[in-house]
Formats: C-alpha cells, structure tokens, sequence
C-alpha cells in the first residue's frame, strides 16, 4: 500500500466521522423534538430558530462541566469505558457503504464484523459500571452484558436469512441484491427480530433496562459526568445510527431508490440517509409510545420468541431456496 | 386465550393502537405556551401579590387595625400595630406582610369587615432578598395603585370579596325591621 492510498483512507476516515458525528449530535435534537411534539410539547425552542443550536450549546456544557471520578472508582477502567464505547461505535461505521462503491472498506464480512464491534460496544456499559463502583452503575452494567448476550443471538439469526438470500457477507453485495426487490418482503419476520433487537443491543427504550431511570437512577452511567458522559452518550446514538443502517442495508435496500422521472437524478446516498433517518424516526416513535420491559419479561422476549422465530425463518428461507432452485 | 386473543396478540394490535396515538399527536400542534413571550391573562380574581386598600375619600389605607386578618391567617405572616392616636381612635402604624410565608389562601380577604385587603392579579415577582418580600404598610398601598386602582378594584370587591359589613349591616336591619313588623 503506497503513501497516497493511505492518505486517501485517512482523508475519507475523517470526513466519514466528522460527518457522522454532526448527524449524531443533531440526532439528539431530532429525538427531543419528535418526543416532545408527540407528548404535546414544543421541545427545545430557546437557542436559535426553533432550538436549533440546542446540540451545539449542548455539547459545549458537556465539554466544560467538571470531571467528577468517584473515590471509589477503578480509575484506569473507569477512563478506558467510554472511549471503548465510541471506538466501538465509529470503527463499525468504516464498512457500511453510503453508494457503490463509496465507503471506507469494503470487507467481505462486513455484517459479521459490525457484529463483532457491537459486542464489543457493550464492554463499554459493562466496564463503565463495574469501575464506577457504585450499586446501580453495577446492576445496569450486569443487566446490559445479559440483554448483550440474548439479544446478540436472535440479532445475528435474523441476518443469516438476508445473507443467504444474497449469498454473501459483504453489505455492498447485499445491496446490490436488492436492486430488484427489498429483503423486506421476503424475509419480514426476520426484520422484525432485527429491529426488536437492535432496540435491546442499543438500550433504548423499551428495552432500555441498562439505564432503566425509575429504578436504576441512570443505570451503567451514574457516575459520569461531563465529558465522559458525553461520550457515553455520543456511543448510544452512533450505536443506532450503525443499526438502522445496517438495517436499511439489509432489509430496505440500502442506496437502492426510485428509478424514474427527476428521481432518477437524485444521488443514490440520499435515499440511504432518508432511509435511516425514517429508521430512526420509528426508534423515537416507539420510545415516546411504549412503556419499559421488566427485565424477566425482556429475557423471556428474547429467549423464547426471538430466538426460536429466527432459527425457524433460517430453515424455511433453506427450504425454499432449495426448492425453488 | 381465545383465537381472537392470540391474533391480536402476534399482530401487536394493542401496540399500534398505541403508536397511531402518538402519531396523532405529533401532528397537532403542542400545547406549550412560550411563557415569556407569550403571556396569559390572569383570570380575574385570582390571588396574587397582596395590596392594602387605600381609600379614595381621605387618601389613607381603609384598614381600621381590627386585626381580624392576623388572627385569621393560617401562616401568621400578617403583622399589625396599632396605637392611640387624638381623640382616642385607633392609629394604623405599621401593617406588614411576609409574602414569602404567605399560602395566599384570601382567608385575609375573606375575614376583613371593610373590604380593607385584597389579593391583586400581579404574580410575577421576584427579588434576591427576603427584605424584598417583606411589605410594609406604604409598600402594600403602592401596590393598591399599582394593579387594583380606579374600577378594577371595585370589581374586585363587588364581584369575589364582598366585605361583610356591605350586606350585614342591611340583613340585620331587615331583620330588624320584620321583627318590629311582626308585633
């Protein structure tokens, strides 16, 4: 590999992140927004027209606020925890292709690898609420490694299906598969294993038990503060934007939009980014709607149904390639 | 489980009741007034600051230093002092109220024979001290002038706070007046 391509990969790594961060940022205002609207509130409405420098006056109180570190704490892990989190969070983004062609890598197991580095992310909680060494942080951390592990299974089961009908690991190839027709529709349960889990493999509402506020103060980060925090914060949302995108690649098409009229003029990575903003409106959408999982309940969700509906959509989705060769 | 029960179960009817509800309200407009902007008209009669009525005929407060008000007030934020003054009548000194300790609960109001305190619409106020909230007989009068003055005030005693003395004195002498009709 020459200077020059390296250089490439490194212009395309920052412009990829610095990008994705901003979306990550507004994210948060969108979430504000959409909830409040659909509790009857206006959301915030102070900083800027209609709020909308909230994120940036946001992260500039983050940035400035005290670090505070519990006596207590196990300080190198206590450091380490959020950074693992974000790391986590932006390396999953190198694969996912915006176009063809256009995207960090291109890996050949892509779903596998974004499978492995959302593990990984759940070190972050788990970590961050051992160190704080503070009962809540402890039990958040605890639930989020159980929820990780149950829900990474049915999450996984439900992508072989896309992966068998695209014959193939690489999110490029999945798209490019679906140029026709959408996975959606021939693999609708396992889509809907894959949303439910990417709710529970991101801890969002309704299966947010990690920091479930009425019972656990604020779960695995109750003793972040500032910055640290912030970056808890910042892995969340990057955590949903790889998840509905990995979703919209799978499932909806990825870049795959309309062909005709002026549509057909319209650069494909918008129809991506419409695509998982839509995802991640459904996120908000059901967050203001549905009430917290008790955590038995989650784990049954998850073990009973889930798990067992997407080994099943595995062998029927067998059973009719086979048959329909 | 009925058949019935397990489809509406697996179709997760209950669930998009749910989210067509919140849906619904996304698009119909909030209802959050932008407070400081947008203000509201405080319903008349509603109790806030507290004033000391000043009596339009000599000039002075109406208050006599009866002291039925402090006696009433459940929070005892009410102080008055009185003292002889020439040809024997009573002399108002100092009237004070703690606003701060007030639960503006208008039992003042209710209880004062000659309409002499009242609890007027202002409610925005705020100060750094507790001196601040510390009102004095003249401070009390200025707020009369301030936001009770003029036809406002006399609304506000004709219509919520009547005092006792305008419909007492009358129902007695019509009693009165039936009891000597009757013999």
């Amino acid at each position: 590999m020459t200077g020059v391509e390296m250089l490439i990969i490194v212009i395309k790594t920052v412009i990829v992140v610095s990008v994705f961060m901003l979306h990550v940022m507004y994210a948060q205002y969108f979430e504000r927004k959409v909830i409040a609207h659909m509790q009857a509130r206006l959301g915030p409405m102070r900083v800027g027209w209609h709020g909308i420098l909230q994120p940036i006056a946001d992260s500039l109180k983050l940035f400035l606020k005290e670090d505070i570190i519990p006596s207590s704490a196990d300080r190198p892990i206590f450091y380490v925890a959020p950074i693992i989190g974000v790391i986590a969070a932006l390396s999953s983004l190198a694969v996912i292709p915006l176009w063809e062609g256009l995207g960090v890598a291109n890996l050949n197991i892509g779903i596998l690898y974004i499978l492995a580095l959302s593990s990984v992310g759940s070190y972050c909680v788990i970590l961050g609420g051992w160190a704080s060494n503070s009962k809540y942080s402890f039990l958040g951390g605890l639930r989020s490694s159980a929820q990780v592990i149950s829900y990474e299974i049915a999450m996984g089961l439900s992508l072989v299906g896309v992966m068998m009908m695209a014959g193939s690991a690489n999110l490029s190839d999945i798209v490019k598969a679906q140029s026709g027709h959408w996975f959606i529709w021939y693999q609708p349960l396992a889509c809907f294993v894959f949303v439910m889990s990417a709710i529970a493999e991101t801890n969002r509402a309704p299966f947010d038990l990690t920091e479930a506020e009425t019972e656990l103060v604020a779960g695995f980060a109750t003793e972040y503060s500032g910055m640290r925090w912030a970056l808890f914060f910042m892995a969340e949302y990057a955590g949903m934007f790889i998840m509905t995108a990995l979703g919209t690649i799978c499932f909806l098409g990825g870049w795959n939009g309309p062909d005709f009229w002026i549509f057909a003029y319209v650069p494909k990575i918008v129809w991506l980014v419409l695509k998982i903003y839509g995802c991640i409106f459904i996120y908000f959408w059901i967050r203001a709607t549905l009430p917290r999982y008790r955590y038995d309940q989650l784990m049954s969700i998850g073990w009973k149904i889930f798990i067992p509906l997407s080994l099943a959509n595995i062998v029927v989705t067998g059973l009719v390639k086979i048959i329909w060769k | 489980m009925t058949v019935n029960e397990f489809v509406k179960k697996i179709l997760f009817i209950e669930i998009l009741k749910g989210l067509a509800l919140t849906f619904k309200h996304m698009v119909t407009p909030a209802i959050t007034r932008q407070y400081p902007a947008e203000r509201r008209e405080p319903v008349p009669g509603s109790r806030g600051l507290h004033a000391l009525v000043r009596n339009p005929l000599t000039g002075k407060e109406k208050c006599v230093g009866c002291g039925l008000c402090a006696a009433m007030c459940p929070s005892q934020c009410i102080h008055i002092y009185t003292s002889e003054g020439d040809d024997h009548k009573k002399v108002v000194d100092r009237y004070e109220i703690e606003v701060l300790r007030c639960v503006f609960c208008a039992l003042c109001v209710e209880a004062c024979p000659y309409g002499a305190v009242a609890l007027t619409e202002h409610f925005e106020y705020s100060g750094y001290t507790r001196e601040e909230f510390y009102y004095t007989k003249e401070r009390l009068l200025e707020n009369w002038d301030k936001y009770m003055a003029g036809a406002k005030g006399e609304e506000y005693f004709e219509k919520f706070w009547r005092p006792k003395s305008v419909d007492f004195a009358t129902a007695a002498q019509a009693v009165q007046a039936k009891e000597r009709a009757g013999q």
